[in-house]
């Protein structure tokens, strides 16, 4: 068994996949359509491009509970994914002056500093550093 | 403040308030990270930050969920990757990250990557190919 896809919710595709790839840095794997308003939609990191697809899915249109269950944790400022970075002040720095916005910025918990922004799909995300 | 910040606030201050732990940790990850390619082992890590070679092995589980030889391990595997991609040997690649015996390392990548390193190479130079063709 291996771990090939990772799900990140999210309310507009197309929007998403312009955030994840122009301001992350994230290249498009695979782009199938599957319905008039949904694709089949992966990015991957561009340093590991044989590594975890990140599936940027629209479920919160077509799935009330996912809707409903994204809004609580976006409102509670719970980071729905993380991804790890090697200096998350640097990410921080980078992705600010990119007009990216955080609700936590980078603190140190123990053996690790954090920092989270709005994906601006309906999601918080968190940024990893170990130290 | 939002629940998660709460959270956050609570965590720091109930698991990680003994900054000088901490401080022995994270000085011994990055010791690590540094000389990974020399002979590490408990009794040096524990001599350079001044601690029993046991508090230490229960403080880094504790804090980093391995011990300091599972990180090693992982460092060293990580970094042969990059020999193995640049086309060092097998041979050379081992000694390059530290490793002492060419035959123990091809088991230990194996179990972490699911491919021997010689597969692994292979499979670099077929995808840089692909992309020089395409």
């Amino acid at each position: 068994m291996k771990v090939k896809v990772v799900s990140i919710p999210v309310h507009d595709q197309e929007k998403a996949l312009r955030f994840y790839t122009e301001k992350l840095g994230f290249v498009k794997k695979l782009d199938i359509p599957l319905s008039e308003d949904s694709r089949w939609l992966t990015v991957v990191s561009k340093e590991e491009q044989d590594g975890p697809e990140v599936l940027l899915e629209p479920s919160p249109l077509h799935f009330e509970p996912a809707k409903v269950y994204q809004a609580a944790l976006f409102n509670a400022g719970i980071p729905y994914t993380q991804f790890n970075v090697d200096d998350v002040q640097k990410e921080y720095e980078r992705l600010e002056k990119l007009g990216v916005e955080f609700s936590v910025k980078p603190t140190e918990m123990g053996t690790v500093k954090i920092a989270v922004f709005n994906d601006t799909c309906g999601n918080n995300i968190q940024l990893v550093q170990l130290l | 403040m939002t629940y998660y910040l709460k959270e956050i606030t609570r965590i720091k201050n109930t698991c990680y308030a003994n900054q000088g732990q901490l401080d022995t940790v994270i000085g011994t990850r990055r010791y690590i990270d540094h000389n990974y390619d020399n002979e590490l082992n408990l009794q040096v890590l524990s001599h350079i930050r001044f601690t029993s070679k046991f508090h230490l092995l229960r403080l880094f589980k504790r804090y980093y969920g391995q011990t300091p030889k599972q990180y090693l391990i992982d460092k060293r595997l990580e970094e042969s990757k990059t020999c193995l991609a640049n086309g060092s040997s097998i041979t050379e690649a081992c000694f390059a990250v530290g490793f002492e015996s060419p035959c123990s390392f091809s088991t230990l990548f194996k179990s972490k990557f699911g491919l021997t390193p010689t597969a692994y190479q292979k499979k670099q130079l077929s995808q840089s190919l692909r992309r020089d063709v395409f």
